[in-house]
């Protein structure tokens, strides 16, 4: 079972991508998420999914954009409050961190 | 298919999977992890390898050994139209395909392209308990033992071999 790590907290301003310890798929609408450990994706330990505001999240992980510019365009797409979206954003990325499913690529 | 403890699910939140995958979810998956040269564990659902492997036994799967499959062997194929992960015995090969059928299962051998083998069982565990009959050197006489129980007249002498495969 992947280890929570201790609580990491993640700036607004620094990238983070999808770690490659991980298989992400779309599979019949839901994003299912593997981590892969000591060698294995091992389904009877650890399977993972987002719900709809997860799943775009994760689309944007992708090392380019920080977690303030990712929030700014969610919050331009859905038509929500940004201060919402930026929490929802930041504690995402919080919970991915500690679980070593996501990685900092830059610094904010 | 299978099922994993619920955690939260809030609004962009991570949550574990909490609903079965279909067979088809299951075949990319499998198909994504083996591709890395990954094991990759589940479990299995069905009858159709019974009584070696049975419903709700979790299986490990490894990528292909580099000398190939064997007649015996446990394969992991994706099935060409469905998508479908089948784990069935190997009990024939040419150069283009492998030949697979379920050890209990009544439908004829199915021929798979051999780049649809995405793995091996290497390991079966039951109760929490590993379980290598079916895996270890007496695999290369099932697919014959298998074939034997589809002939109506050897019923009889079957009655008599059974109690001894039975693990």
């Amino acid at each position: 079972m992947v280890k929570k790590k201790d609580t990491i907290q993640p700036e607004e301003t620094g990238c983070y991508a999808v770690s490659p310890d991980v298989i992400s798929r779309e599979i019949e609408g839901e994003l299912i998420i593997i981590p892969l450990v000591s060698g294995m994706g091992n389904l009877e330990d650890e399977l993972y999914t987002l719900n709809e505001s997860g799943k775009a999240i994760w689309k944007m992980l992708d090392g380019t954009r920080n977690l303030k510019t990712i929030a700014e365009e969610l919050a331009a797409e859905c038509d929500a409050p940004s201060g919402e979206i930026e929490d929802d954003v930041l504690g995402l990325a919080r919970e991915l961190l500690e679980r070593g499913m996501c990685v900092e690529v830059r610094k904010g | 298919m299978r099922s994993a403890k619920a955690e939260s699910t809030a609004r962009g939140r991570v949550g574990a999977a909490e609903f079965p995958l279909s067979s088809r979810a299951l075949g990319a998956l499998a198909r994504d992890v083996l591709a890395k040269g990954l094991r990759f564990r589940f479990k299995a659902l069905g009858y159709s390898m019974h009584p070696f492997i049975r419903n709700g036994d979790i299986l490990t799967v490894s990528p292909p050994p580099a000398r190939g499959l064997a007649i015996g062997d446990v394969a992991a194929v994706v099935q060409p139209e469905s998508g479908k992960l089948v784990i069935h015995r190997v009990t024939g090969l040419t150069s283009a395909s492998v030949i697979v059928r379920g050890d209990n299962a009544p439908a004829p051998e199915e021929s798979m392209p051999r780049s649809h083998v995405v793995g091996r069982v290497i390991r079966i565990e039951r109760n929490g308990r590993r379980v290598s009959f079916g895996l270890g050197p007496e695999r290369a006489l099932i697919p014959g033992l298998a074939g034997l129980k589809r002939k109506p007249w050897l019923r009889p002498l079957l009655k008599i071999v059974r109690p001894v495969l039975k693990p």
